[in-house]
């Protein structure tokens, strides 16, 4: 199919985070992952390409533990959590943003970004407030303020309009400051104006942040990582440098072409 | 933060409507300026239950209420015996009629309730009728509404074994009401609570069965016997008074076998039964939908029924042979509060006639909640129950001239009777509980070939405790309680012979 | 927290209610006192754990009365000495009470983790299943009650006078009502509706959905046994007719015609239940348009469909609709109704 083979593209490392081996999904009879390996170093940042159906989300949700595959081994820091509860992640590390946004549409944006903050720290419990609430929702404000939405920390997710939704997922992805990060198409459904701003804010982030990053916008996408990975139909197709990938002929007919006429 | 408000806002507009409400409220009835509900805060909770006397003292006060009887009773329009609430309030009020010179307020229906009536110038003023759905909570809750609101001073009432147990613990608590039972069958509401306001003019569950251990077994040979009941208070007690008196008088149970109520598949139940070629007899105190379709699982089971092995309590009646077939002819039931109707003395002929003189229809249970002659429901327990606990309110009332103010005095008066009524005497036990005659009978084919029930014995001067078998110290009847022992009863040997409708005596 | 925050209208509405309700003794007769006030707290309280679960949890239960029931015979089986029936363990009963409490949280711990991995209709089903096995567990175990269940049941001697059995369903009200709107805003009370919104979500946040599923039901039985405890007080005696699915079912049309998602709901319903139930038949005449106490269950049911059709949200639904058309042009008129209970009392 193609002379770039997945298998090399991806580099023998030395500090991996992430390591997928021959991961397989099936849903019924549709094979929505036939067979993944993917490693991924410290503070990479990477770059998921495809077709709308091409197994992407269904990649993250293993990774991040929504589901657990059907076959295959996921490992997260050298330790095997293919079998691992996604509640578990947070301790990791580990924090996602999912495409569909799934924010708390009854609790306000301050409350929202807190639960993931309480979250991350093992504060789950407690029946009533006390001053540790307090510094939390300080901490749930400047991250509201970051991802700028300090104006409306009072208002309840549901309310929000789609940009803002998406602001709020990256916000409560960015609270608990993880050093793995899964963005599922963060940047769908914004303005050009908060594309930038979102570039911007990513490309702030600590370096030895490690980043999976699933994007249908090019610039987004290419702006922000270093190694872009492209998927179709459940398998890798390509890998490589963000200018690899885009003069890559195969890329365009398999992705950017299906994109374009979609 | 709307939210909020908005919750606010609503807590304020409950605050006001309540506010209102009890503005109305405490406006109506009594005008309660001694705060009657803060009356009992210094006093020590001596039976430590609700509605306590200081409760009613202060309305009592206030409306004279001792120049009046006010009395409530205590029926079930909802649930399994919902249909007979007319029966019921007619029943005491045939009683007021009767004997207290009452008219009824409607000559279709009892629950219209009657007036005018007088017991050495004291007036008995029906201030309420209680409507029961055969559970404790809902019975206590409407004797509540009948004493508590309504401020009713005696209680006619409740129709139901549980019922009964909860409203004597009710009349314990409250020591100033009068409770007359209606027809409630729990043995304990006597012999355990003791309450010494708590009368109850008829017998309990068990003492229907009087008398048939006696005819079976030394008369029809039984030696053992299979007991199937329905699994709760009433299945229980009637089967125990049928355990007691057959052990009693040297016969054994083999088995026990209790179905939950409203079962409807028996065959399960059936089949914990002996066969016939096990046992002498079987014994069936199941009711309601339960007596034909457990009846009918045993001829699936086991074969044919047969009258002369097979015995029950009230509820085996000649319509199970519609279903069932003549074989049945010659099964023993138990009594239940009257005399089957094959029995006719003038007492009886004039109590049928008063009803059918008071009104023109009553829509009772028997008749399917159809207008019907008022004997018809007349002549069935549940009416009569009601109406010896009428009549003994009239009589206690007489007794004291009328004078109710002294509670102690007119629970005496009341204990002390010794009632004249058309289906045979009864006075009390020192647990005011009713020393009865019970009137067992058979059923009978006759000469249209239709089955019928006929009176074969009257057995007097039934008490609730079979000679020692059940007492204050013993439990309630359970799955395994009684045990099976013999022991003297004071009614063995006494059975009044019944010869078409004749009693021998 | 400060002094000006604590001035919410809410407060102020409440504590003046709360003022009402403590003069109503003063106020009202002894049997609306007693009967209709006391009942009112002590249903509002059980209905409350069932808008606490469905608001925050999303949870709808039908088995809450029968938490209600659990605790009730618990403290009878433990206080009562030489009854008829049960354990008959002749505690202190204030020991009781804490036994009673003990066992109705452990229970509801039990079947809350057994139903801590459904939702929506299959929860409301299996809490409908616990309802009837927990009537037939007491019906049929003898050893704890059997189908007489057990009577008798004294409460200690300090809540002797009725008045102050009152009191204390109105002291606990305000508790439960206070500490439910309270926990919505600590941490449990955000992660279960975080639960609520989006389970996914919290289980990628690092949260053990089961788990606070689980012990939010358990927090509801805690509540539902201490409503138990001061039912079983009022009533002197419970069978398993008392949890049947009958009295499950009117609390839940308890919390829905108060609005489930409103904890003034709970209490609203129960009052307007209470009332039907005792004043419907006095009306004049509400016999001869059929309404007899033998079709009350109808006339609730027509009740119910009626407030259903006019605001999903119950009654306090409507009440804060109406509130906010009225507010909305004179928001600043909070004197008016202020002046109403005052004036009125
Ligand atoms: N929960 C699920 N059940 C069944 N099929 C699913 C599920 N999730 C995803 N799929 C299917 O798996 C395939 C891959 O989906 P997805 O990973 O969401 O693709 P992408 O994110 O690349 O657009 C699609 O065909 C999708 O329909
Ligand atoms: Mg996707």
């Amino acid at each position: 199919m193609t002379q770039t083979t997945p298998a090399p593209a991806v580099p023998a490392i030395a500090d991996p985070v992430i390591q997928v081996r021959s991961v397989v999904v099936a849903f019924g009879g549709l094979l929505a992952l036939k067979g993944i390996d993917l490693d991924v170093t410290r503070g990479e940042r990477l770059a998921i390409l495809g077709p709308n159906g091409a197994g992407k989300t269904t990649l993250f949700n293993v990774i991040a533990g929504d589901i657990t595959p059907t076959d295959g081994t996921v490992a997260i820091k050298g330790r095997d959590c293919t079998f691992l509860p996604s509640r578990h992640r947070p301790r990791l590390g580990m924090a996602r943003t999912y495409q569909k946004a799934r924010s708390f549409d009854g609790l306000t944006i301050r409350e929202n970004i807190y639960l993931a903050l309480a979250g991350h720290r093992g504060r789950h419990w407690p029946l009533w407030r006390s001053p540790v609430d307090r510094r939390l929702d300080e901490e749930a404000t400047e991250v509201a303020e970051s991802v700028w939405l300090g104006d409306h920390l009072d208002t309840a997710a549901g309310e929000l309009a789609h940009g803002q939704k998406r602001q709020l997922e990256l916000g409560m992805a960015i609270a608990t400051q993880p050093d793995v990060m899964l963005l599922d198409e963060p940047a769908s459904g914004l303005s050009r104006g908060e594309r930038e701003r979102l570039v911007e804010l990513l490309d702030s982030l600590a370096g030895e942040v490690t980043l999976l990053l699933i994007e249908h916008d090019m610039e987004v996408a290419f702006s922000l990582s270093q190694r872009v990975v492209v998927m179709a139909d459940g398998a890798m197709v390509t890998a490589g440098t963000p200018e690899q990938i885009q003069s890559d002929p195969d890329v365009h007919e398999i992705y950017l072409g299906v994109e374009a006429s979609s | 933060m709307t939210g909020l408000r908005r919750r606010a806002t609503f807590a304020l507009s409950l605050a006001t409507g309540l506010a209102l409400l009890t503005a109305g409220c405490g406006g109506d009835g009594d005008d309660t300026a001694g705060l009657p509900a803060e009356e009992n805060v210094d006093e020590p909770a001596d039976a430590g239950d609700d509605g306590d006397d200081g409760d009613e003292e202060a309305p009592d006060a206030s409306t004279g209420d001792d120049s009046t009887v006010r009395l409530g009773i205590l029926g079930q329009c909802e649930g399994p015996f919902g249909g007979f609430h007319e029966d019921v309030v007619g029943g005491t009020a045939l009683a007021m009629v009767n004997h207290a010179g009452a008219t009824v307020n409607s000559t279709t229906s009892a629950l219209d309730g009657f007036s005018g009536a007088e017991v050495a110038g004291t007036p008995i003023e029906l201030v309420g009728i209680g409507c029961g759905d055969d559970t404790p909570d809902r019975i206590l809750q409407e004797v509540r509404r009948l004493v508590e609101q309504l401020d009713a001073n005696v209680i006619i009432g409740p129709l139901s074994g549980d019922e009964g147990l909860a409203i004597a613990e009710y009349a314990k608590a409250n020591p100033e009401l009068t409770v007359l039972a209606g027809i409630s069958g729990s043995q304990e509401q006597t012999l355990h609570v003791q309450a010494p306001n708590y009368f109850r003019f008829y017998g309990d569950g068990a003492i229907w069965n009087a008398g048939l251990g006696d005819i079976l077994h030394n008369q029809e040979g039984w030696d053992t016997v299979a007991v199937i009941a329905d699994d709760y208070s009433f299945g229980h007690t009637s089967a125990g008074g049928f355990i007691a008196d057959f052990c009693a008088v040297g016969g054994d149970v083999t088995h026990r076998v209790f179905p939950p109520l409203g079962t409807t598949d028996y065959s399960s139940y059936i089949a914990q039964l002996p066969d016939p070629d096990e046992v002498d007899g079987y014994f069936w105190a199941v009711g309601g939908t339960g007596t034909q379709a457990s009846l009918e699982a045993f001829v699936n089971a086991k074969g044919d029924l047969t009258g002369d092995q097979h015995a029950g309590n009230l509820f085996f009646n000649p319509d199970l042979a519609q279903a069932l077939g003549t074989d049945i002819a010659g099964a023993y039931i138990g009594g239940f509060a009257t005399l089957p109707g094959d029995v006719q003395t003038p007492a009886i002929e004039e109590y049928l006639a008063s009803a059918d003189d008071t009104w023109e229809t009553l829509p009772g249970s028997l008749s399917g909640n159809e207008p019907a002659p008022p004997s018809v429901a007349a002549a069935f327990g549940f009416f009569y129950g009601y109406y010896t606990a009428g009549v003994a309110l009239v009589e206690g009332l007489a007794a004291v001239d009328g004078d109710i103010s002294d509670k102690d005095a007119l629970h005496a008066a009341i204990g002390g009777l010794t009632l004249e009524l058309p289906y045979g005497d009864i006075s009390l036990d020192e647990n005011r509980s009713g020393i009865v005659d019970v009137g067992l009978s058979q059923l009978a084919v006759n000469d249209d070939g239709e089955i019928v029930q006929e009176t074969v014995a009257i057995v007097p001067g039934v008490d609730q405790t079979f000679g020692g078998t059940f007492s204050p110290d013993t439990p309630s009847p359970s799955r395994d309680f009684p045990e099976c022992e013999e022991r003297d009863l004071p009614w063995e040997g006494n059975a009044i012979p019944v010869v078409d409708g004749v009693p021998q005596q | 927290m400060t002094a000006r925050r604590l001035l919410t209208r809410g407060n102020i509405g409440l504590a003046l209610l709360v003022v009402v309700l403590l003069a109503m003794p003063n106020l009202a007769s002894a049997f609306f006192v007693n009967f209709v006030l006391t009942q009112t707290m002590m249903l509002g309280v059980a209905a409350a754990t069932i808008v606490f679960l469905a608001r925050y949890g999303g949870m709808v239960s039908l088995a809450q009365f029968l938490l209600v029931g659990v605790a009730g015979f618990m403290f009878g089986n433990a206080a009562v000495e030489g009854g008829a029936r049960g354990l008959n363990l002749g505690m202190n009963p204030w020991l009781a009470v804490v036994f009673a409490i003990v066992i109705t949280t452990a229970v509801a711990f039990v079947l809350g983790a057994l139903a801590s991995r459904t939702t929506g209709l299959y929860f409301l089903m299996l809490t409908l299943v616990y309802a009837v096995i927990g009537f037939f567990v007491f019906a049929q175990i003898v050893e704890l009650s059997g189908p007489g269940g057990i009577t008798s049941i004294q409460r200690p001697d300090l809540m002797g006078p009725p008045v102050r059995l009152y009191y204390a369903g109105l002291v606990l009200s305000v508790l439960v009502y206070l500490g439910f709107k309270a926990l919505g805003r600590a941490t449990f009370g955000l992660t279960l509706q975080g639960v609520r919104d989006d389970p996914i979500r919290m289980a990628s946040l690092g949260y053990n959905v089961p788990m606070h599923r689980t012990l939010a039901f358990t927090l509801a039985g805690f509540v539902a046994g201490l409503s138990g405890v001061l039912h079983v007080w009022w009533n002197g005696q419970i069978d398993p007719a008392s949890i049947a699915i009958g009295p499950s079912l009117i609390l839940l049309i308890m919390a829905v015609i108060g609005g489930i998602s409103y904890f003034e709901g709970a209490w609203l319903g129960a009052f307007v239940y209470v009332l039907a139930f005792t004043y419907l038949r006095d009306l004049p005449l509400i016999d001869q348009i059929g309404i007899t106490e033998a079709r009350f269950n109808t006339v609730i049911g027509a009740v119910v469909l009626l407030i259903m059709v006019l605001s999903p949200e119950g009654l306090a639904g409507i009440a804060a609709r109406v509130w906010r058309r009225v507010n909305k042009p004179a928001s600043a008129a909070p004197t008016a109704p202020a002046g109403g209970p005052s004036s009125a009392a």
